[in-house]
C-alpha cells in the first residue's frame, strides 16, 4: 500500500485536476443549455491553444503571459467562429447530429495540429507556467501556486456561472433556450446573439483548460485533445443539465485517477477512470427509463 | 401538346382498370431488373478478386486488403448509424478488441483460420455488448459518449497489456521476445494476393449477413425504431432487443474484421489502434453515406486508399484528417446521404450545366429528371 504522504501528495494532484476539469465541464453544460451542442472539439481547441502558447513562449520569445492571453483569446474566437457557422445551421436538429458535428473541428483541428507541429522527431514539447517555480508547504505536502490556480479557477468558475445564470439578464435568457428556443425568440430574445455569448464563454474556458491541461498533463496534441473524455464524464453524471454535480463529479474523477498512481496494481489504468465512473453514473442515474416523443427541450 | 398529355392518363385508367393484370405486368417488369442488379455486383466482384492482385503492385494490393478488411468495420458502423439511429464513436475500439482475441487464439492454438475469426468475433460481440449495455435503454447521445469513453479506455488496456506476440500467460506477451512470430495465416492465403482475395471473400459473407438481417424482421424493427422508438415501442416491438442486435451484430463483424486485421498485418502492437481511429471512422461513414451498404465501401476506400495513396505521393496523412473533418461538416450540414447519394446528383447537375454551355437544347426527358 502506499504511504499517507503520497496519497496526500497527489491529493493535490487531484484536486488541481479536478479543478480543471469541472471548469472544463461547467463550460460545456453551459453550452449544451444554451445551444444544444455537446462541443466534443472542447479538448483539441484547448491543445491548439496551448501549443500556439508554446510557440509564441518557447519559440519566439513573446511574454509568458501574453502568448497565455493568445491561447485562450483563441479557443473563444476558433468557436465562436465555428458557432456562428454551424450553429444556425444545425439548430434544429438531434443533439446527436450537433455533438457529432464538433466532432469534424475536432478532426480538422487534430490534422492541423499534426501538421504545424510533429509529434515525430523525440523533441517532446512542454508548457510550464512561472507558477509552478513558487512553491508552498502545507503539512508534508509541497503546493505549487499553479495547482491553487487550477482548483480556485474550477471552484470560482463554477460560482459564478451560476450565479450567472441565476441572476442576470443573459443567463435567464440561456436558461429560456435551454427550455424551448422557439419561444424564446418569440418573446423577443436576440437568440443569436445569447448563442454565441455562450459559444464565446465556452471557448474561452477552452483555451484555459487548455494552457492548464498542458501545464498540468502534458502539452500533446493527441492526449490534451482526448482529455476531453474526463470532462464529458463529469457531465454525464451531471446529466449534462446540473452545474454542481458536474463540478463535484470532476473533483472526484480527478482525485481517484491521482490517488491510483502510488498503487502499483492499478497505476497504469488509472486513466480509465472516467470511463468507470460515468458507467457506474448512467446505471445508477438511469434505471427508469425514458423516451423522449416528439420535439425536445434540450 | 394535350394528346401528349391526356395519354398517359388513359394508361392510369386503364391500369387502375385492371389492377391485377397492371400488378403483372410491373413485377415481369421488376423481375428482370431484380436479376441484373446481383448480376452485375457479381461479375464486378469476380473481376476484383481475379484482376486486382495482377494489375496492382503489392503496395495497392495490400491498400485494396485494407479496404476489403475496414468495409466490414464501416458496414458494421453505417447499420448503427444508418439503420438504427445509434452513433457509436468506438467501433476502433471494438476492432482493436478483436484484433486482439484473435491474434491471442492463432498463437495459443492451432485452429483453423475461419474458426479463430468466428471465435474473435463472437468474444467481440459479448465484450462490446456487455461494454454498450449501460447506455443502450438511453437516448443516442449517451451511447455516443459512453462509447467515445469505451474507445478512450480500451487504448489505455491495450497499452498496458499489449497484443499477443506469442509469449505465455493470459496476455501471450512477452516483453524479452527478440524474435517476434508473425501471426499465423490462413494455409490457402499465405501470400499477399491470397489474402487480398481472402479478405474479400469474408467482407461478402459479412455483407450478406448483414443483408439478410435488413430484408428480415430486424431490419423492419431497425427502421421502425430508426422512426420513432416510442411509436415502435407502442406498435409491440421490443426496441431494446433490437438496439443490442444491432450492436451485437456490429461487434460481431467488426470482431471479424479485427481477426482479418490481425491475420494481414502479421505484427501488431498499441500504436496499431489510436482513440482518434474510432472518429476517422465515423467521419468517414458519414461521407461514404450511412444510409447504403455501397457507402461501405465508399467509406472503406476513402479510409484505407486514399491513405495509400496520400502515402506513396509523399502527402502528409495529416491532410486526409484535415479532409474527413470537413467532411462530416459538409454532410451534416448539406449532405445528410453521403457521397453515394452526392455524387450523382452533382454528376447529373454538372452534366447539365456542360449541356447548357454547349448550348445544345435539352429534351423534355432530360429536364424532367
Amino acid at each position: 500500500m502506499p504511504s499517507t504522504t503520497d496519497l496526500e501528495q497527489f491529493l493535490v494532484t487531484g484536486l488541481s485536476l479536478g479543478g480543471v476539469y469541472a471548469l472544463s465541464g461547467v463550460g460545456m453544460v453551459v453550452l449544451y443549455r444554451a445551444t444544444g451542442v455537446l462541443y466534443l472539439a472542447f479538448g483539441a481547441v484547448g491543445a491548439m491553444g496551448a501549443l500556439i502558447a508554446w510557440q509564441l513562449s518557447h519559440q519566439d520569445g513573446w511574454n509568458i503571459w501574453l502568448s497565455f492571453a493568445v491561447a485562450i483569446l483563441f479557443g473563444g474566437v476558433i468557436t465562436l467562429v465555428y458557432g456562428i457557422i454551424f450553429g444556425p445551421a444545425l439548430a434544429g436538429r438531434d443533439p446527436l447530429v450537433k455533438a457529432t458535428a464538433t466532432l469534424g473541428l475536432l478532426l480538422i483541428l487534430l490534422g492541423v495540429m499534426d501538421l504545424l507541429w510533429p509529434s515525430s522527431g523525440g523533441a517532446s514539447r512542454s508548457l510550464t507556467m512561472p507558477t509552478d517555480n513558487n512553491t508552498f508547504q502545507v503539512g508534508q505536502i509541497s503546493v505549487t501556486y499553479t495547482n491553487v490556480i487550477a482548483l480556485a479557477l474550477g471552484l470560482v468558475i463554477t460560482v459564478v456561472t451560476a450565479a450567472f445564470l441565476r441572476f442576470t439578464k443573459l443567463g435567464t435568457a440561456m436558461r429560456a433556450m435551454a427550455n424551448d428556443r422557439e419561444i424564446t425568440a418569440a418573446l423577443g430574445v436576440p437568440v443569436r446573439r445569447v448563442e454565441a455569448a455562450a459559444w464565446f464563454g465556452c471557448g474561452v474556458l477552452s483555451g484555459v483548460a487548455g494552457v492548464l491541461l498542458a501545464d498540468l498533463v502534458a502539452l500533446d496534441s493527441t492526449s490534451l485533445t482526448f482529455l476531453v473524455i474526463s470532462t464529458l464524464a463529469a457531465t454525464l453524471v451531471g446529466r449534462l443539465r446540473s452545474i454542481v454535480v458536474t463540478f463535484v463529479a470532476a473533483l472526484v474523477i480527478g482525485l481517484i485517477t491521482a490517488e491510483l498512481t502510488p498503487v502499483s496494481s492499478l497505476s497504469n489504468y488509472r486513466d480509465m477512470t472516467p470511463f468507470v465512473v460515468a458507467a457506474i453514473a448512467l446505471l445508477v442515474l438511469n434505471r427508469r427509463r425514458v423516451i423522449m416523443v416528439g420535439r425536445q427541450g434540450v | 401538346m394535350k394528346t401528349e398529355a391526356s395519354a398517359p392518363a388513359a394508361e392510369t385508367a386503364a391500369t387502375s382498370q385492371g389492377s391485377a393484370l397492371a400488378a403483372a405486368r410491373a413485377g415481369r417488369r421488376l423481375e428482370p431488373r431484380s436479376m441484373v442488379r446481383p448480376a452485375v455486383i457479381a461479375a464486378l466482384l469476380a473481376c476484383v478478386l481475379l484482376f486486382v492482385p495482377s494489375i496492382f503492385s503489392l503496395y495497392y494490393v495490400d491498400a485494396w486488403t485494407q479496404v476489403a478488411i475496414y468495409s466490414i468495420v464501416t458496414l458494421g458502423l453505417g447499420l448503427l448509424v444508418g439503420r438504427v439511429g445509434m452513433v457509436s464513436l468506438g467501433q476502433g475500439a471494438v476492432l482493436a478488441m478483436g484484433a486482439w482475441v484473435s491474434a491471442r487464439l492463432l498463437f495459443a492454438t492451432g485452429l483453423p483460420f475461419p474458426l479463430v475469426l468466428l471465435a474473435g468475433g463472437l468474444i467481440t460481440m459479448v465484450l462490446g455488448t456487455l461494454v454498450g449495455l449501460p447506455a443502450l435503454r438511453m437516448s443516442g447521445l449517451y451511447l455516443a459518449l459512453i462509447t467515445l469513453m469505451l474507445a478512450g479506455a480500451i487504448t489505455v488496456v491495450l497499452q498496458n497489456i499489449n497484443f499477443p506476440n506469442g509469449g505465455h500467460g493470459f496476455t501471450g506477451y512477452n516483453a524479452s521476445t527478440v524474435h517476434i512470430p508473425p501471426i499465423r495465416r490462413p494455409a490457402i492465403a499465405a501470400s499477399d494476393p491470397a489474402f487480398f482475395r481472402y479478405s474479400v471473400v469474408v467482407a461478402i459473407l459479412m455483407f450478406l449477413l448483414v443483408l439478410v438481417h435488413l430484408r428480415g424482421r430486424p431490419g423492419r424493427a431497425w427502421a421502425a425504431i430508426r422512426q420513432s422508438e416510442a411509436a415502435s415501442l407502442a406498435g409491440g416491438i421490443n426496441t431494446t432487443l433490437f438496439k443490442l442486435w444491432a450492436f451485437a451484430l456490429a461487434s460481431f463483424i467488426t470482431g471479424i474484421a479485427g481477426g482479418l486485421v490481425a491475420g494481414s498485418f502479421r505484427y501488431l502492437n498499441s500504436l496499431t489502434f489510436s482513440t482518434a481511429d474510432s472518429i476517422t471512422l465515423l467521419a468517414v461513414v458519414l461521407m461514404g453515406g450511412a444510409y447504403s451498404m455501397t457507402g461501405a465501401i465508399v467509406a472503406a476506400f476513402l479510409l484505407k486508399f486514399l491513405q495509400a495513396l496520400l502515402n506513396d505521393w509523399g502527402v502528409s496523412p495529416d491532410w486526409l484528417t484535415i479532409l474527413f473533418g470537413i467532411g462530416v461538416l459538409q454532410v451534416l450540414t448539406t449532405a445528410p446521404r453521403g457521397i453515394v447519394e452526392q455524387m450523382p446528383k452533382d454528376l447529373a447537375r454538372l452534366g447539365r450545366l456542360i449541356r447548357g454551355l454547349l448550348g445544345r437544347p435539352t429534351t423534355t426527358r432530360e429536364s424532367a429528371e
